[in-house]
């Protein structure tokens, strides 16, 4: 796939927009690519990495991705300009069942790097607003630098039909933040809607996922309502090479979104 | 009183009065002839020890398991003289504290196991200078012969078709008590120093560079070479670092804790040839 | 009356297998390595061998395959698929639990994405089994419900005759059928009695280890760490699996081209599964073990309705440590109620 341009989202965090160029393969992706599903992203001679598609189902024309810069291929990836040739295989894995959300509150929650799973669910049902109900976006990062997607924040922030809640760590805020200041899961416990016909929409870190859970289980979510990724080493994406699993689920197959509920049937410690 | 009872007494009495955690020995194995390193942390279970013969495996390379002496609790093990020289050059590269080491030593000629006194690395300073007297071994040196008769190409040639057989399980590393890094070169992929396909040219990287790594360090305590799972004479490569280190630096691996790791300390008059 | 195959005729065997486009591939000794590898006569074959050290899956899976070849030019990548060659082989003198090991895997590189690296290579081979008469103290199959002349995965096979004279020839396949009408000629109808066969002693309860591992209770028991606690993280129990499939992507090359391949992995290694923040979820030893034995005797067949693990015994017989599934499920079914 061709880089069409690139975005710096937050310190070491960058964003791509990729285009096809290959008509077929466009095609397939139309065909099966749904919200929630992720890819391997790849340069020759470095390999593959694996992140989610950060764009949401309902905008096909092209892929978007954000990663952070940590390891070999990201650093690669993280280096290319517009117009470079990146690869990426997929779309792999599960979705978010977002048809089943429709007529319901929904409640998104995200940390850190892991908006971008988020905001590809919240911009398919965004750009179908008028299937769901009240829109509540909880979204924390270390510091104030660290959040990602800015621009689409402000957009947030503006509409009316979003309610969006900014967090930032203590000692993570600057001189002229408004927003809040402490943890995600003690921020949500203030500002969360009810419980009833809402879902809730999870992901960040394993640390922030285990405690945000528990808040919402205070707050009366029933773990079947409260959905989450799981992401793992992989080499593959398609099941075969044996290392995503977390006890005889496989998150490339099976995964990467799950109910809390599958989430807690699964071997804690082989998260 | 046999060597094997003598020795269950001895860990019986270091766990009951607490001089020790731990006692890492020998148990029975899987066959008459096997023997499996077994792990005893009260009095009651040392008649689980076993100690005869077949007890080659080299067991101090359990001594740097992660954590294991950060609680600077003492720890006893069963060791032949090579473990011993091992425990010597783990202490001078600063790696485990050999005052919380307690050496149950032991001999093996034959079908004779001895016991050797002595309890701290220290103590067997004198059994050290023997083996130094004594150098490498001769058996090793009669294989390795072989090899030096070999032209450069048969040679070649011959290690080709050694590391053609490689599968990369890294038993050699894993078994090995030289082999502590945290992360193995192998395992460096930014940037990627050694190709990690288990083809020939990418074998032939990985043995050679665990070969250089422990020039100067390896006491021949054949581990990797019972270890490797498609026989390569893993001693043969490793035999010929240390000849090379004992010929050229005088260095005998593990005769001291305080002896200097021979391919890391320099002296001032140091000829540098290489460089010229 | 059955068809017999005299130890004299099989290297005409061999020339008319050759001759039809087969290469064959039968147990070897080189290079002090017992392993499977083409041969040229009979002479060439270890048939004496209880099982080769090296395990017939090199053959199928091997342990470093190039999977694409890539070159980048400007403003284009020029890639190119390397599939494996479509030449036909038959593997003679494979053993029933290494031939069940390909059966075992099929589902795995069949799981809704067909892996043609193992397919095109498992429907181009003719696998030409020989039942066990003999076997070592580390064989296992009879304990996971296999056996010294299980089928499972063989297209023929061939019971030794009591004389010696030769072997007793079963076909079980079309594909073993076919490979048998080239031989027709050299074959003869006899009436001839065969060996018995290995008696390979039963050595844990496989149901009741199963049972034990299916509870999640079980899933943090300190067992675990006491079983594993003298295993020291190389690959050798997994590499020398007859089932074991579990692989690494990497690419190899100078900055313009290169391959990307596909190369054998393992779970007992600390970086199978180490995130690139540094988590990692299965970080000790013993979960890393734990997982080992969990997905052949619990995910896998959760998964594809069969263990994997065909008791060929060689984790243990090649363990640097004296470890294997042997000991560990002998433990389980001691320990479980």
């Amino acid at each position: 796939m061709r880089v069409v341009s690139k975005r710096e989202e937050a310190p070491g965090v960058r964003t791509l927009k990729l285009e096809f160029l290959n008509q077929e393969h466009h095609e397939f992706f139309r065909n099966h690519y749904q919200t929630g599903m992720f890819g391997l992203y790849g340069i020759f001679g470095e390999g593959e990495s694996t992140f989610c598609v950060a764009s949401p189902e309902t905008r096909k024309d092209y892929i978007e991705c954000t990663f952070r810069q940590s390891g070999r291929v990201t650093s690669t990836l993280a280096a290319v300009d517009a117009g470079d040739i990146v690869t990426f295989r997929g779309p792999y894995g599960n979705r978010f069942p977002i048809e089943e959300f429709e007529g319901k509150n929904l409640l998104f929650i995200a940390g850190g790097i892991a908006l971008p799973p988020t905001r590809s669910v919240i911009w398919s049902c965004l750009d179908r607003r008028d299937r769901y109900r009240d829109v509540t976006i909880v979204y924390g990062a270390r510091t104030v630098a660290d959040l990602v997607y800015k621009n689409e924040l402000d957009e947030w922030k503006q509409r009316d039909d979003v309610n969006l809640v900014l967090t930032v760590d203590p000692g993570g805020e600057t001189p002229d933040w408004q927003d809040h200041v402490g943890f995600v899961p003690s921020v949500l416990e203030k500002v969360a809607p009810s419980p009833d016909n809402t879902i809730a929409v999870l992901c960040g870190p394993p640390i922030m996922i285990k405690f945000t859970l528990n808040a919402l289980e205070k707050l009366g979510f029933s773990a079947d309502n409260v959905y989450t990724t799981l992401e793992n080493r992989m080499k593959c994406g398609i099941g075969k090479c044996g290392r995503c699993n977390v006890g005889s689920v496989y998150i490339c197959k099976e995964g990467p979104v799950f109910t809390a509920s599958e989430v807690q049937a699964m071997p804690q410690q082989d998260l | 009183m046999g060597i094997q009872e003598q020795y269950r007494n001895e860990a019986a009495e270091l766990l009951s009065s607490g001089a020790v955690k731990l006692v890492i020995g020998y148990g029975g194995g899987s066959t008459p002839d096997r023997r499996r390193p077994v792990f005893v942390r009260s009095a009651e279970e040392v008649s689980r020890l076993v100690l005869d013969s077949y007890c080659v495996a080299n067991l101090s390379a359990y001594l740097i398991s992660e954590g294991l002496l950060s609680d600077g609790k003492n720890v006893a093990v069963f060791l032949k003289p090579d473990g011993i020289r091992s425990v010597n050059i783990l202490s001078a590269e600063a790696q485990v504290n050999p005052d919380q080491v307690v050496i149950l030593g032991f001999n093996i000629e034959g079908e004779q196991t001895t016991p050797l006194p002595g309890r701290k690395a220290a103590d067997y300073a004198p059994l050290m200078e023997s083996l130094r007297s004594s150098g490498l071994s001769p058996e090793l040196q009669r294989e390795a012969d072989r090899l030096e008769q070999m032209s450069a190409v048969e040679r070649f040639d011959y290690w080709k078709e050694q590391f053609a057989k490689c599968i990369k399980c890294y038993a050699c590393r894993q078994v090995c008590p030289m082999c502590y890094c945290r992360r193995c070169i192998v395992d460096v992929n930014q940037p990627q120093w050694i190709n990690t396909s288990s083809h020939t040219l990418g074998n032939f990287e990985w043995n050679i560079v665990r070969a250089f790594h422990l020039a100067g360090r390896c006491v021949a305590c054949g581990g990797c070479d019972r270890a490797c799972p498609v026989n390569i004479p893993l001693r043969l490569i490793n035999h010929r670092m240390s000849k090379e280190t004992l010929d050229i630096f005088g260095h005998f691996p593990g005769e001291s804790a305080d002896q200097k790791p021979v391919l890391a300390t320099f002296r001032q008059d140091d000829p540098e040839t290489f460089i010229l | 009356m059955t068809r017999i195959l005299l130890n004299s005729r099989l290297d005409d065997c061999l020339s008319a297998w050759r001759s039809a486009g087969y290469r064959v591939i039968a147990p070897s000794r080189s290079n002090n390595l017992t392993s499977f590898d083409e041969v040229a006569s009979a002479a060439d074959m270890a048939l004496d061998l209880v099982l080769p050290e090296r395990t017939i899956k090199d053959h199928f899976f091997p342990q470093t395959e190039p999977l694409v070849r890539y070159e980048i030019k400007k403003q284009q990548i020029d890639t190119e698929e390397m599939l494996p060659p479509d030449d036909k082989r038959v593997f003679f003198g494979v053993r029933p639990c290494d031939a069940a090991g390909l059966d075992i895997d099929d589902p795995l590189f069949g799981w809704d994405y067909k892996d043609q690296y193992w397919f095109k290579r498992r429907e181009n081979s003719v696998i030409v089994t020989i039942a066990c008469t003999k076997a070592d103290p580390f064989c296992m199959c009879t304990s996971v419900n296999l056996g010294p002349d299980n089928p499972k995965g063989s297209d023929i096979m061939l019971h030794p005759l009591k004389d010696g004279r030769g072997w007793q020839m079963v076909t079980l396949t079309d594909r073993g059928k076919a490979l048998l009408e080239t031989v027709v000629p050299m074959l003869q109808e006899d009436a001839a009695e065969t060996a018995s066969l290995a008696n390979v002693p039963v050595k844990f309860d496989v149901e009741k280890a199963m049972t034990w591992l299916a509870d999640p209770a079980n899933f943090e028991s300190h067992f675990w760490k006491e079983i594993s606690q003298r295993c020291i993280g190389c690959g050798s129990c997994t590499f020398l699996c007859p089932t074991c499939h579990c692989f690494d992507i990497q690419d190899e090359g100078d900055t313009y081209s290169g391959i990307r391949r596909k190369n054998w992995d393992s779970c007992s290694f600390a970086m199978f599964t180490m995130h690139t923040s540094g988590h990692n979820p299965r970080n000790t030893q013993s979960m890393r073990w734990r997982q080992r034995i969990m997905h052949k005797f619990n995910y896998y067949r959760g998964k594809f309705g069969v263990n994997s693990c065909s008791g060929c015994g060689r984790c243990t017989r090649q363990c640097p440590v004296d470890m294997g599934i042997t000991e560990t499920l002998q433990e389980i079914t001691n320990t479980a109620k």
